[in-house]
This record gives structure tokens, sequence and C-alpha cells, in this order.
């Protein structure tokens, strides 16, 4: 049961495109006991990086020396990048507090993401949107929190619907939209934007390495083999770029959230 | 900004309250455009089509998506433009 032979659908005589079933996957042991339903690819995925970001951090900092090797130097270089990128701009001098959380969900998403181009697992988690919205939630359920516990109740949607510095009349008709864009339409594009760029990729990746197959191997002509070989290198060219783009989204993700942890710690900005 | 590598207790904010700040008023302005956007399109879209379907008109709800899409710009341009 080879990925090609799962992305090359049907078996029929036209090339079909990858479509939304590539993101479907039933339960991992289809033949077991019915109480492992629960356990699908993508579940698998999602504790497979947890398990990997926990040994990480483990095996980094576990008994970290003055001179650091191997693997310590790793987790301090992610350390400092997240520290120094995310934490610290974003929330200030309170950052450092907010590292255990930051640091843990920046390597979470990340190899959530990067399993979309790792040979078996092959698909970025959050290319479910259950995965990134529970995330987001996380995060968002925080910001209300500190929120509240800052600035009260009656200062947070104050601060949050009016912003200084405008004419009285004009409160009336921007509030809704601050309330709007900030308690319902932020987690959404939070999670959103991690889903959408991980579901595109996967399309696209899947696309790609299909024709390639189709074209190559599948029905392998003289006409078709050139495109077969466009498919082929645009599998590694996307590949390349993908790496990139599950990178940065992780990064962005936590960026946003330590960007909502210091809004609500320090309002008036 | 070169910063220290790896650190003991080194003093923060470090390099300035100002460079902080306006980095993280960048940030948040460039994230926040979607949403604010999102936003205005749809509490002045949606007032727009309520209007339209009360009135029996037909014009109210694509003027309300530009005038909650222009006020959203104003909004992003008042909180994070000066």
């Amino acid at each position: 049961m080879s990925a090609p032979h799962l992305l090359a659908s049907g078996g029929g005589e036209e090339f079909e495109a990858p479509g939304l079933h590539i993101f479907d996957w039933g339960p991992l042991f289809p033949d077991g006991p019915s109480w492992l339903d629960w356990l699908t690819k993508p579940v698998l995925i999602v504790a497979l990086s947890a398990l990997v970001t926990v040994l990480f951090a483990w095996r980094a900092f576990r008994s970290p020396k003055l001179v650091p090797k191997g693997i310590q130097n790793i987790g301090e270089v992610g350390y400092l990048f997240v520290r120094d990128q995310i934490a610290r701009p974003m929330i200030g001098k309170d950052g450092d507090k907010w590292m255990g959380f930051l640091f843990a969900t920046f390597f979470f998403v990340l190899f959530m993401n990067l399993s979309g181009v790792i040979p078996v697992l092959q698909l970025p988690a959050p290319s479910h949107i259950a995965f990134a919205i529970v995330l987001a939630i996380t995060v968002y359920v925080i910001m209300l929190f500190l929120s509240v516990k800052h600035q009260g109740l009656v200062g947070y949607f104050k601060n949050m619907m009016f912003p200084p510095g405008l004419p009285k009349p004009l409160y009336l008709i921007l509030a809704p939209i601050e309330l709007l864009s900030n308690i319902i339409l932020r987690p959404f594009t939070h999670a959103v934007r991690l889903f959408a760029n991980m579901f595109a990729g996967h399309l696209l990746l899947a696309f790609f390495s299909t024709v390639a197959w189709w074209f190559l191997v599948e029905k392998l002509t003289v006409l078709g083999a050139g495109v077969g070989v466009v498919g082929f290198l645009m599998t590694i060219v996307m590949t390349a770029f993908e790496i990139f783009v599950q990178s940065l989204q992780a990064f962005i993700f936590t960026l946003l959230a330590a960007s909502y942890i210091g809004g609500a710690l320090h309002p008036d900005h | 900004m070169v910063r220290p590598a790896m650190s003991e207790e080194e003093p923060e904010p470090g390099p300035g309250a100002d460079e902080t700040s306006s980095h993280e008023a960048f940030t948040n302005a460039a994230w926040s455009i979607p949403s604010y956007i999102l936003s205005g399109m749809a509490v002045y879209g949606g007032l727009g089509w309520l209007l339209d379907h009360w009135l029996g008109t037909s014009a109210l709800f694509p003027i309300g998506i530009l005038v909650g899409l222009a006020l959203a710009i104003f909004l992003v341009y008042h909180r994070y433009g000066r």
C-alpha cells in the first residue's frame, strides 16, 4: 500500500487529480478491535509530534552543560530563536515567563507541519482543521483569561472596542467591527491560516507527485513523458517550498499566540 | 541589533523599549488586517443585507460591504498606522 497507489485513485483510464479523499483516513487498523477506531493516521501524527517535542526538550535540557554539545546545541538555538524572535519582541519583559508555552507550541506545530514531508507520514496534521482549531482555542482561552485578569472585564472590552483618540460618534460605528474582529474572527483566522496553508500545500504535493506517477509509470507515453518529468521536478521544488512554508507557519502561529498574550498583558497600544 | 549569544540573566527588555513596541505594533498591524477587514465587511455587509431584506432593495448589501471595508482600513490605520 504505497503512497503512489493511494494517490493514483480509481485505476481508470483517465488521469484523475487527487481531491479531498486524500485527507480521509479511516481507522489505522480497520480489522482491529472497534475500541481502537479513534486511532487514525492524523491522530497518530499528532501523538508522535507531541512525543517528539517532549523528547527533544527533555534530551536537550535534561542535564545542560556549560559548553553545549549535540542536541543541547539545537535546543539552545531553538530556545534563543523563540525567545528573541517571538517572546521578547511580542510580550516584552514578561516574555521569558511564557517561554515554556511558546517553545512547546512552536516545536509542536513545527513537527506536526513537517510530518507533511516526512516519508511514510506524509500528512501535515493541521491539514485537518480540528487540530488547528484546538491549538487556536487554547491560545484564545489563555488570551481571554489574561485580558480579564489584567484589565478587568469592563476594562478589557473598553480597551478593545474604544481605542483612544477618536471622536465619540465614530465609536458607535467602529466598536462592532472591533468586537467581531477581536472576539470571533481572531481565533478563526488564527486557526484557518495554519490549516489552509497545510491543506493547500499537501494538495499541491499530492497533485504533482500524482502527475509524475501517472505519466511516468502508469501510462508512460512519448507525449506524456514530458508532463511526467515536469511533475517530478515540481514535486521536488514544491517539497522544498513546503518545508519553508511549514516552518514559516509554525513561526507565525507562535508569533500570533505571543502577540495575543502580549496584547492581553499590555493593552495600551 | 546584535544580541549576545546564550545568556545568563541579561537585563531585559534590552535595546530600548521603543524598538520592541514598534516591532510589536508592526506585527500586530500586519496580522490583524485580515480579521479587521473580514469583520468590517461582515458587520456592515450584514447590516446592508438585513436592510435590503426589510426594505426590498438590493443595493445596500454591496454598499455595506464597501463601507465596512473602508471603516476597517481606517481602524487599522488609526490603531497601528501612526
